[in-house]
């Protein structure tokens, strides 16, 4: 290697490392976006996506909100500011009937993805598990686990504490069976993901419509 | 591409990157890479070969834009395309476009046109453009990316696709040259954890090693692929057999990939790679080792160890790679 081009990877690789402080990540797309939303909404005529990030719209403040409405910190490589996120706005002809949204969870095995098909109050109509790579995946994806999500909304996650895993007080969360007890880590994160994936929603799409309901840690029963 | 027609571009890009809520995606790239050969006895910066388009040093961006009416998407467009810098190569400078095409929801089928993704083998399921370990496009066994037009369609046990392009990979040379390529998989890897493929294709192209032709005139090219990937808990495996003809004589590819995911959101990667290769009565073979430490979530470093025996080189190539939203 010459000086002159030892001195010019050098440059290149220190300014490189100044970057460093910066924060992005690649958002959560459905697989395949026509097929699963005729799945999740056969009713449909057709949708549309939109990316939006807590950096864009609120910043740091508005990731510290998020945050206490999740009940946790953000971490890892996909909870930061500036993750885009996917959303896809149900259509049937003119008329908006629901959406569909999917987030990145860190699970036992990489991450997993966890997708919320919502109607437009924000109630959950479907969940499911698109990546999820755990020997205990055939029981996470059997119907039977995510039918226990119908009908719930934000207004009974809010309840449910992320980080001890308990409801308090007991309510519909808790009615949630683990299909493989031996998996709990990953049951736990699928129940931190749907918070989390309802809190965004409500943020993103809802105009905070359940923040009434919420009630930091120090202020529940 | 004009440095007037690249400026435009650039302005585009930035002011589409200004609203709050938005229909497009687009990411800032920037890599250093360095290594050692043993062949060339000196420091290198390209991790497979001056001439060839993988990873060199450089900057880029990643363009998605979804395309909507009043109610519904109907389409994308994506640019995906960098400036690499290589001291080593004939052209120092290289701009390089990876995506660019507009696909069409058509109802029956994606419908695309532009430089994308050819139905063939692996790659066309997995990405490399930011990898240092190559996969059979890259020892000239398809492209990793090509100029034409394809459909796709997802099927609920799979996806098929076909494409129709110009058999001249990265630049756009029209010489008679073609590639039809058609394939068909069963599994969709993020739901089933697996995907096996099977893909003919065949046509006349042009025997290029990036930007820089090997022979004037198109060679002939046919051949019939299948693939698998398989994921299970934190393992990776990938496979691909090639057997066809090219340029007249009797062609044989052989490509596996075992990767690990090791600690918290598998930010660690551990991959060993066999690609054996056998064009008439000549073997040859790159065998590579990688690993893959994801720093944040932008941030990436990989390292490679690669022996390649056509040139009888061994060699270490480091990556420092940083993708990030704007």
């Amino acid at each position: 290697m010459d000086i002159a081009t030892s001195r010019k990877t050098i440059a290149f690789l220190t300014l490189l490392s100044l970057t460093a402080a910066l924060y992005a990540a690649v958002g959560c797309d459905l697989n395949d976006p026509d097929r699963d939303v005729k799945r999740l909404f056969p009713e449909s005529t057709g949708f549309k996506t939109r990316y939006v990030s807590i950096d864009r719209k609120g910043g740091e403040a508005l990731l510290r909100e998020i945050e206490k409405r999740l009940g946790e910190p953000f971490q890892g490589l996909y909870e930061t500011a500036d993750v885009p996120y996917t959303m896809y706005e149900i259509t049937k002809g003119d008329v908006l009937i629901g959406y569909i949204h999917g987030v990145n969870q860190k699970g036992k095995y990489g991450g997993l993805q966890v997708f919320l098909a919502l109607d437009t109050q924000g109630t959950i109509r479907s969940f499911y598990f698109q990546k999820l790579t755990s020997k205990a995946a055939k029981a996470f994806r059997e119907p039977a686990f995510g039918k226990q999500f119908e009908g719930l909304s934000l207004e009974d996650f809010y309840a449910y504490d992320v980080v001890s895993g308990a409801e308090m007080p007991t309510g519909r969360v808790s009615r949630i069976l683990n299909p493989a007890p031996e998996a709990e880590s990953d049951f736990r994160a699928a129940l931190r993901a749907t918070k989390k994936n309802l809190v965004i929603v409500d943020e993103f799409l809802l105009g905070n419509r359940h923040l009434a309901h919420f009630k930091a840690k120090g202020e529940r029963p | 591409m004009s440095k007037r027609s690249l400026a435009v571009l650039g302005l585009t890009l930035l002011s589409a990157s200004g609203a709050s809520a938005q229909s497009h995606l687009l990411y800032f790239e920037l890599q250093g890479v360095a290594g050692y050969s043993t062949a060339e006895k000196k420091a290198i910066y390209h991790s497979l070969s001056a001439d060839d388009i993988m990873q060199k040093t450089g900057i880029g961006f990643d363009y998605v834009l979804k395309l909507s009416g009043r109610s519904r998407d109907f389409g994308t467009l994506a640019i995906q395309a960098r400036l690499a810098y290589d001291p080593a190569a004939a052209r120092k400078l290289e701009f390089q476009i990876y995506n660019a095409y507009v696909k069409i929801k058509a109802g029956f089928a994606d419908l695309w046109v532009g430089h994308n993704r050819p139905a063939l083998g692996i790659s066309y399921a997995l990405d490399i453009h930011a990898l240092l370990l190559p996969t059979l496009v890259m020892t000239g066994f398809g492209f990793d990316r090509d100029w034409g037009a394809g459909l796709s369609r997802d099927l609920s046990w799979g996806n098929a696709a076909f494409s129709l392009t110009t058999g001249s990979g990265m630049p756009l040379w029209i010489k008679g040259n073609y590639l039809a390529a058609a394939r068909v998989a069963k599994g969709v890897l993020n739901r089933d954890n697996y995907e096996a493929g099977l893909s003919l294709a065949g046509g006349r192209i042009l025997d290029i090693i990036g930007h820089r032709l090997v022979s004037e005139d198109p060679i002939g090219f046919q051949c019939v692929s299948g693939d698998l990937t398989y994921l299970w808990n934190n393992l990776e495996g990938r496979a691909e057999i090639l057997v066809g003809r090219k340029d007249g004589r009797s062609a044989l590819a052989l490509f596996g990939k075992l990767g690990v995911n090791l600690l918290g959101e598998g930010r660690l990667k551990l991959e060993a790679q066999p690609l054996v290769m056998k064009t008439g009565e000549d073997w040859s073979s790159l065998l590579s080792g990688g690993v893959t430490y994801q720093a944040d979530a932008d941030f990436a470093f990989r390292a490679m160890v690669q022996r390649d025996s056509a040139f009888k080189d061994t060699r270490v190539v480091f990556q420092v790679y940083y993708y990030k939203a704007l």
